[in-house]
């Protein structure tokens, strides 16, 4: 295969997934409204499209399967099946096997794979209605069957003495480029029926010199033997009918179309060699073509004016009715929206979009570079053409960043199926609510979160969620609850899987771990503590092993994947009442708004989100005697942490000293620094692996001076303050 | 020599036409003489600022902007187990590049001056000994002969692999725990 074919395949799997993604959630969604016609719609088209783009690929067994899928979601768009849970079940399962098929593109035919589709397709046959399975297979030939009906109710007129119909295609130059082969097409037409004779046109082709290997020059001539329908040889062509020209004759058509078709075609070419191609190919013979060229000259000697024009010929002819007119207008007005949308949204390679944010981010440092040298020299003019600069850098990154941020919603509504499925199989009644959708996160981030997610979900499902007849015995309601909810906090995107179930029992766990050695017997853990034994490997307070969850591994692995993205996870839970687990993330891996400290002879970026205010020396001086690492903000107690004495700097009691209060999760810290530096655009740059079991630092920064500066993590900074208190006794 | 001894860099063994020539940046540490293979090393640049990095071990020197990435420096005579090196005017940098899993980053070293670069044939590069080293014997690669004299020659991935560097158990205790104990 060409690297050309190769890319274009991975645009079709791309393209697939993305359409089987659309399908899922509409499927899902037609659940609850089985009478909503546009989604059916958008399951059929995803359906039909996926098919269509895999003829192109000559994947058989893709099409094959798909095509019956769609046979009965053409019957479900026609009324005549009526959308039920477990047809929506079938369907569900259905597309996960066209999935399954795309995802094993390229690989050898798996017998297997063929087995479960034909299982599949029999349970859905079997949805469908009884007559299903028959009518399934027939509905080409029918569709067929009805054409013909047209073909003979059609005027008589002088006809062409062929059973074959003619194809004639030209392709536009830009197919190559945009990820067709002309070819591919023809290995699909041939799926359909039987390809009698290819007259291909090289006429176009240019000198050597002057070919561009990218382009497309051919034109061809089929002649085509099928029992298809019009529509269904169009459809083959679907992906390039926009800009190539396909001309399809139905068998025994009127002389005066091939005509037409010669006159259409003769702007660009020779049409006694058109003629003579038609002939070659078997579509004419030579006597009609003589005919044909008279007849077309007297018509234009007789009506030099007139230019027929498809459309009306075709009306004239009766070849089509007025109901395939209509059909045909609601599509084309369909494609045109598609299109509007297409048009609305561009695919990117998401390494150019990585590339452009490293730009911005160079950009970033050397605009802070300049600032800080136009200060140095204090021209007014210099600083005030400067800081416009730098607003619009500013905004230039803000911008390029949102490129990348995408709403969590689809992310979450995946879970709808999760759930479904989870629930069913516990045979528990469980209803996903899903709030704050609209939260925007790094895509990159996104990617990444899916499976934690999807593990913390069963587990609340699994673990959390009781059965109903213990819910109902606890005057709970029947059905449980799990709520998805998302929404930004100090600068970080805080995820939250809650459940109405059980809650967890700390005593439970903290036996748990004492039993398996997690934790000593002496040791004494705060509420918090212990719950958060549960994120621990080899923890799991469920009696029975059920084949989701409860062998007491997956939590642990969240909390790495989690980690691994500078991330938290909190822990909350009620006996009896639920459980909310919190999964704390940063919204972006590159850029931040920080604020600048000094500290000894290093500066540190605080992140700016999570500053709330700064404190003076002289304030702290007062408050500082009493001995403890606490001082009174506005009658409040405040816990502070010296950076000097954390990071073993040499301690200058000349310097002046400030206190940066920050909030980490909901609490309020303060950190003692030597200077306020101000407020700092931070581009991330990522520090090297030796340090990624370091805590309490998050990455690295270059300053304007070329100096490099730590990103400090606040979250864990206070929270590993606070395990050392705690275990101070 | 009667013998062969293969070097632990995984060479082919010389034919007696054309001896293996490897090529060693060699270096002076604290008197001693060490070598690097030159393959992996990827420049040598003069000792500037190093921001320092709280909270990790002493080996760990810091990290530099080298064109606009952050690439952390590590102080070679501490990771041996030796006191540091005084900063002089032939203090530099040399920035090596290692395999992490299937990425290659670059850590930098601190050395205290670079002599040359010596081609050693295969032949005259030793198996290191078992013990007498005044450095770990896995960080050994193989004792270079010059000149009747033997140069340490390094194995790079072994002092400077990254699952030891990352490993927090070396770290020193932090210094907060008695934060609260101000005069």
């Amino acid at each position: 295969m060409t690297d050309f074919m190769e890319q274009a395949q991975e645009t079709f799997v791309n393209e697939s997934l993305d359409l089987l993604q659309d399908m899922e959630s509409s499927l899902n969604q037609l659940v609850d409204d089985p009478a909503n016609d546009e989604l059916i719609n958008s399951v059929f088209r995803a359906a039909h499209t996926i098919k269509g783009s895999a003829g192109l690929f000559g994947q058989d067994a893709i099409v094959a399967f798909t095509h019956k899928v769609e046979n009965v979601l053409d019957r479900v768009r026609d009324g005549e099946v009526a959308i039920t849970a477990p047809l929506v079940e079938v369907l569900l399962e259905c597309r996960d096997h066209i999935e399954v098929l795309i995802e094993a593109l390229g690989e050898e035919p798996d017998p297997t794979l063929h087995q479960q589709g034909e299982a599949l397709l029999a349970a859905l046959m079997q949805q469908a209605g009884g007559d299903g399975a028959a009518t399934a297979v027939e509905s080409t030939t029918q569709l067929a069957q009805t054409d013909d009906s047209v073909v003979v109710s059609r005027e008589e007129g002088p006809q062409v003495e062929n059973d074959n119909w003619h194809i004639s295609l030209r392709f536009h130059a830009d197919v190559l480029r945009n990820g067709m082969d002309p070819l591919a097409f023809l290995r699909y037409l041939a799926t359909l029926g039987e390809i009698v004779n290819v007259a291909t046109l090289v006429d176009q082709m240019p000198n050597v010199e002057e070919m561009d290997p990218e382009s497309c020059y051919l034109g061809m001539e089929v002649s085509f033997r099928s029992e298809a329908d019009k529509q269904t040889i169009m459809d083959v062509f679907e992906f390039v009918m926009e800009d190539s020209s396909v001309v399809v004759l139905p068998p025994r058509s009127k002389l005066s179309e091939y005509t037409d078709l010669i006159e259409t075609l003769s702007e660009s070419e020779d049409e006694r060699r058109l003629g003579e191609l038609l002939v070659s190919v078997g579509a004419l013979s030579t006597h009609e073509l003589e005919k044909a060229l008279s007849r077309q000259q007297l018509d234009q000697l007789q009506h030099p004016e007139q230019h027929p024009r498809l459309g009306e010929i075709l009306v004239e002819q009766h070849a089509v009715d007025s109901n395939t007119v209509t059909a045909a207008l609601k599509k084309q007005q369909a494609q045109h929206e598609r299109k509007m949308k297409e048009s609305r949204s561009i695919r990117v390679d998401a390494e150019r979009l990585d590339q452009l944010i490293n730009l911005v981010g160079e950009l970033v440092i050397a605009g802070a570079g300049t600032g800080l040298k136009a200060q140095q020299l204090g021209d007014e003019d210099l600083l005030e053409s400067v800081s416009l600069i730098s607003r619009l850098v500013e905004e230039i990154r803000d911008r390029s960043l949102r490129l990348r941020m995408v709403q969590i919603g689809e992310t979450f509504n995946r879970f709808n199926r999760v759930v479904r499925d989870v629930s069913k199989e516990l045979g528990k009644s469980i209803k996903l609510v899903i709030e704050g959708a609209d939260t925007e996160l790094d895509k990159s981030v996104v990617e990444k979160i899916g499976d934690p997610l999807t593990h913390l979900v069963r587990n609340s499902i699994d673990h959390g969620i009781e059965s109903a007849e213990e819910r109902l015995a606890k005057g709970k309601p029947e059905q449980g609850t799990v709520t998805l909810n998302a929404y930004h906090d100090s600068g970080n995107i805080v995820i939250e899987v809650s459940d109405d179930g059980g809650g967890i029992d700390p005593d439970k766990v903290l036996a748990k771990a004492r039993a398996n050695g997690l934790v000593a017997p002496e040791q004494h853990l705060s509420r918090a503590e212990v719950l958060r034994l549960i994120l621990e490997a080899g923890l799991s307070t469920k009696e029975a092993v059920s084949n989701l969850s409860g062998r007491g591994v997956g939590m642990d692995v969240v909390k790495r994947n989690v980690e691994s993205l500078r991330g938290q996870i909190e822990v909350d839970s009620e006996l009896g009442a639920g459980t909310s687990i919190r999964v704390r993330l940063p919204l972006t891996l590159s850029i931040i708004d920080g604020f600048l400290v000094g500290v000894g002879d290093a500066s540190y970026v605080i992140p700016l989100d999570s500053v709330e205010e700064c404190i003076e020396y002289e304030q702290l001086e007062k408050v500082r005697d009493h001995g403890g690492d606490y001082i009174s903000l506005r009658g409040e107690v405040l816990p502070f942490l010296d950076l000097r004495t954390l990071f073993g700097e040499r301690k200058d009691r000349d310097n002046r000293e400030n206190i940066v209060v920050v909030r980490s999760g909901g609490a309020k810290a303060g950190l003692v620094v030597d200077e306020l530096l101000g407020e700092y655009q931070t581009v991330i740059k990522p520090l090297s692996q030796i340090f990624s079991k370091l805590s309490g630092i998050s990455g690295s920064t270059i300053l304007g001076s070329g100096e490099v500066a730590m990103i400090l993590e606040v979250n864990s900074l206070v929270s590993e303050a606070e395990q050392r208190t705690l275990h101070l006794s | 020599m009667g013998q062969l001894v293969k070097a632990q860099g995984g060479q082919q063994p010389a034919t007696k036409e054309e001896p293996v020539i490897q090529q060693f940046l060699t270096f002076d540490l604290q008197g001693e003489m060490f070598g690097i293979n030159i393959l992996p090393i990827k420049e040598i640049i003069e000792y500037g600022k190093i921001t320092a990095v709280p909270m990790v071990p002493s080996y760990v020197r810091g990290v530099i902007n080298l064109r606009g990435n952050v690439v952390p420096v590590i102080d070679l005579p501490v990771r041996f187990g030796w006191q540091s090196s005084a900063v002089n005017k032939r203090t530099c940098i040399v920035i090596i590049e290692v395999e992490h899993g299937d990425e290659a980053m670059d850590i930098g070293v601190v050395i205290d001056s670079v002599s040359e670069v010596l081609d050693i044939e295969e032949k005259d590069i030793g198996a290191s000994p078992s013990f007498g080293a005044k450095i770990r014997t896995d960080f050994i690669a193989g004792m270079g002969r010059v000149h009747d004299d033997f140069i340490v020659l390094l194995n790079p991935s072994k002092v400077l692999s990254v699952e030891e560097l990352a490993d927090l158990q070396q770290m020193p205790q932090r210094q907060a725990a008695d934060g609260g104990a101000e005069p």
